[in-house]
């Protein structure tokens, strides 16, 4: 079984996105998860996790912020809500709010996810001990990696197949800020498609954007591992996330379909060449115009990393 | 009548030896240096074994701690070997490891049992419920986000009793520590393995998306201002009652790649406001000259980070900096000769007859001095010396001391 792993952003695409076949919903809301395509309120994230417990499948929820005082004294009662809503899982990524679940026997299976920071099969079985069922490996781990760590790690880990790739958080307004020394007014949340280029690489784009969270910023091309997934198929790898931070609406549900179709495909053994290429090529007609797709690290030489 | 506050520790960065030796000759109480591995500046010089245990030896003869940053989030291979580096550093008796990474934390916690571990702030630990995780897991100290600020860390000391380390000064990460890769995939330097190529401080364009394909630059400015994410420095220096109200356990100096000449004066002003502070709490005045001798030092302007609010435009560097008074580290004093009232000097900038110098020492002494006459090691007489690291005797008005920094305003 390979699980799919969605995000969504609102209670109908989350039952769009169940329709097309994605095993698991994963959502939240932004005061405790980061870079969420939408918050969801308790109710909506009760309403889908019935749906999805309904059709036999799953939620999973974002509770993977860093947290500062004032959110961790919030995120308690967060954790019982969801505890008792059901839902099938957290991530985490602040190690106070595994204090929390352990201190208050809080019955929520939950997965690391301290994004950048996860990196070898050792860490995530340092977590593993200390309760986790899983652990999000960070984006920039090459294929050789994830295949060391997928073979040592105690516990299944996650690989995001499709999406955009944050590669730096800021709590400072950094858009604000510039936009406050030179005078000038700006809408900074995401929708704006604000993004930033290096000044001596102008074929770089960085979308860049703020929220409660702070400031994020994402690489120049969204991952897609379409063409490889029976790579990760064959070195254990049972868990693939599509992010669709940016991709709205139906889009990302016809993405979602195709990665589950070549799912289907590889698991059935009814896979061909020929039926990837055209999935691949309507992947790249549906991807937002004006971002990029590639392989990110997957496909570097680990020794090329200084 | 209040009781004698508790001193927290000065926490001072040392490259080398002689900077280990150095700092802690200027008031710190403590210094951290890095391994020949699982180190974050791979560029900054790093401690060989027999290095370590000569700057251990020293520490513990003048009553001060030396602890080993290993900061590193390993890949795969990176954690080879660490047990045998966590075992030989307690065995050399360095006082504490600075660590960030789980798996390293695990294996000096199994393999190292003794050996004391400091959370590295590039772990981000930003409430007391992470500090208690940590407390927990056997950690002596957790070493807060530099996004903590100073109501946060009143609140964290009264909920968890782990020790609390946090920097007062120098370079900050604009990001959360940790949390940020633009080094990974813009110039393919792992930020997290010690290879960070601060493209932070790089400039950008700006723009927004317009439908379908465009984009419409948003510079502004008069003249144009670049985007960038480059922040101000470090300094809290007006601050430490502050900081020893809140019960803070080591306050820490950034910067294991900066001179002797930074990390003497940066120690020497902090001891002394420390001491000021605990010694009279209540006559304490904050002294403007600590201030300005941080100046001498400095590489940008300073401020307060998040300690008082979320950091504004003022503290990022945009437009035109503000000029910094610049001084060069002129030499260190060898030896002095009372009698004949003779400094002797060893080089490290020009300088020569008719410059005006500087000698500072531990216990914040200043001596200022119009050169006037000067010899070589032979005993010739000179007007300048030119040769990097040479040996010269200055005549001197007023008494200085081995040990003793000469700088000299450009």
């Amino acid at each position: 079984m390979i699980e799919i792993i969605a995000t969504a952003e609102s209670v109908e695409q989350g039952e769009k996105l169940l329709q097309a076949g994605a095993d698991t919903i994963y959502i939240g809301e932004d005061k405790f998860g980061l870079r969420l395509p939408a918050s969801f309120t308790g109710d909506e994230i009760k309403t889908l996790t019935q749906i999805a417990h309904h059709e036999g499948k799953q939620v999973g929820v974002a509770v993977n912020a860093l947290m500062h005082n004032e959110r961790i004294k919030q995120v308690l009662p967060y954790l019982r809500t969801l505890e008792e809503i059901g839902v099938d899982w957290i991530s985490v990524g602040d190690p106070g709010v595994i204090h929390l679940l352990q201190t208050n026997k809080i019955e929520l299976p939950f997965v690391y996810d301290a994004q950048t920071m996860v990196t070898s099969a050792n860490q995530v079985n340092f977590w593993a001990k200390r309760g986790a069922v899983g652990a999000v490996l960070a984006r920039e781990l090459t294929y050789e990696e994830l295949k060391t760590i997928s073979e040592q790690a105690t516990v299944p880990v996650e690989v995001q197949v499709y999406g955009s790739t944050c590669i730096h958080q800021s709590k400072r307004p950094l858009v604000s800020n510039y936009m406050h020394f030179v005078e000038q007014a700006n809408d900074t949340a995401k929708e704006k498609g604000l993004f930033i280029s290096e000044a001596k690489d102008e074929d770089t784009h960085y979308s860049i954007y703020e929220d409660m969270n702070g400031t994020h910023i994402f690489a120049t091309d969204d991952i897609n591992l379409i063409l490889h997934l029976q790579k990760l198929k064959d070195v254990g790898i049972r868990k693939w996330k599509l992010d669709g931070l940016f991709v709205q609406g139906d889009t990302f549900v016809d993405i979602v379909r195709l990665f589950v179709n070549e799912r289907d495909a590889i698991m059935n053994n009814t896979w061909s060449v020929e039926a990837l290429e055209e999935r691949a090529k309507q992947l790249h007609a549906l991807h937002p115009k004006g971002r990029g797709l590639g392989t990110g690290f997957f496909l570097k030489d680990p020794a090329d990393i200084k | 009548m209040q009781t004698k506050l508790k001193k927290p520790e000065v926490l001072a960065p040392a490259g080398t030896l002689e900077k280990l030796k150095t700092a802690i000759h200027y008031g710190a109480d403590a210094v951290y240096i890095g391994g020949n591995a699982y180190g974050l500046r791979s560029r900054a010089g790093n401690f060989t074994y027999d290095e370590m245990r000569e700057g251990v030896a020293f520490a513990n003869a003048h009553g001060a701690k030396v602890y080993v940053a290993a900061n590193m989030v390993t890949h795969e291979e990176d954690a080879k070997g660490a047990g045998d580096f966590f075992q030989t550093l307690r065995d050399i008796g360095i006082h504490a490891v600075i660590v960030s990474d789980p798996a390293l934390i695990e294996i000096c916690a199994t393999e190292a049992p003794g050996l004391p571990i400091h959370l590295s702030t590039q772990a981000s630990a930003t409430n007391y419920e992470t500090l208690n995780f940590w407390k927990q897991e056997g950690l002596e100290r957790v070493v807060l986000a530099r996004e903590v600020g100073m109501n946060e860390i009143n609140e964290i000391r009264q909920n968890t009793d782990v020790e609390i380390e946090v920097f007062i000064h120098g370079a900050m990460c604009i990001s959360y520590s940790g949390r940020c890769v633009l080094s990974n995939h813009m110039s393919m330097r792992d930020a997290n393995r010690g290879g960070c190529s601060q493209s932070c401080r790089w400039k950008y364009d700006l723009f927004e998306m317009d439908e379908p394909m465009g984009k419409t630059s948003l510079l502004a400015g008069d003249p144009e201002e670049a985007f960038s994410m480059s922040a101000v420095d470090m300094s809290m220096i007006r601050h430490i009652p502050d900081l020893v109200e809140a019960g803070v356990d080591s306050l820490k100096i950034e910067g294991r790649m900066k001179s002797i000449h930074y990390v003497s004066t940066v120690s020497n002003v902090y001891r002394q406001a420390i001491d000021a502070y605990c010694n009279d709490p209540e006559n304490y005045q904050f002294n403007p000259e600590w201030e300005d001798e941080l100046w001498k030092v400095a590489q940008r302007e300073l401020a307060t980070g998040f300690y008082y609010g979320t950091p504004e435009e003022e503290q990022q560097l945009f437009g035109k900096r503000r000029k910094i008074p610049v001084y060069t580290f002129a030499g260190q004093v060898l030896a002095y000769d009372a009698d004949t009232q003779i400094a002797t000097i060893q080089q490290r900038n020009s300088f020569g007859v008719g410059d005006e110098i500087e000698f500072y020492g531990p216990q914040f002494k200043h001596v200022y001095q119009h050169v006037k006459e000067m010899w070589d090691e032979a005993g010739n007489p000179i007007n300048v010396a030119p040769h990097p690291m040479m040996v010269l005797k200055v005549k001197v008005d007023h008494p200085v001391a081995p040990l003793d920094m000469i700088r000299k305003r450009k």
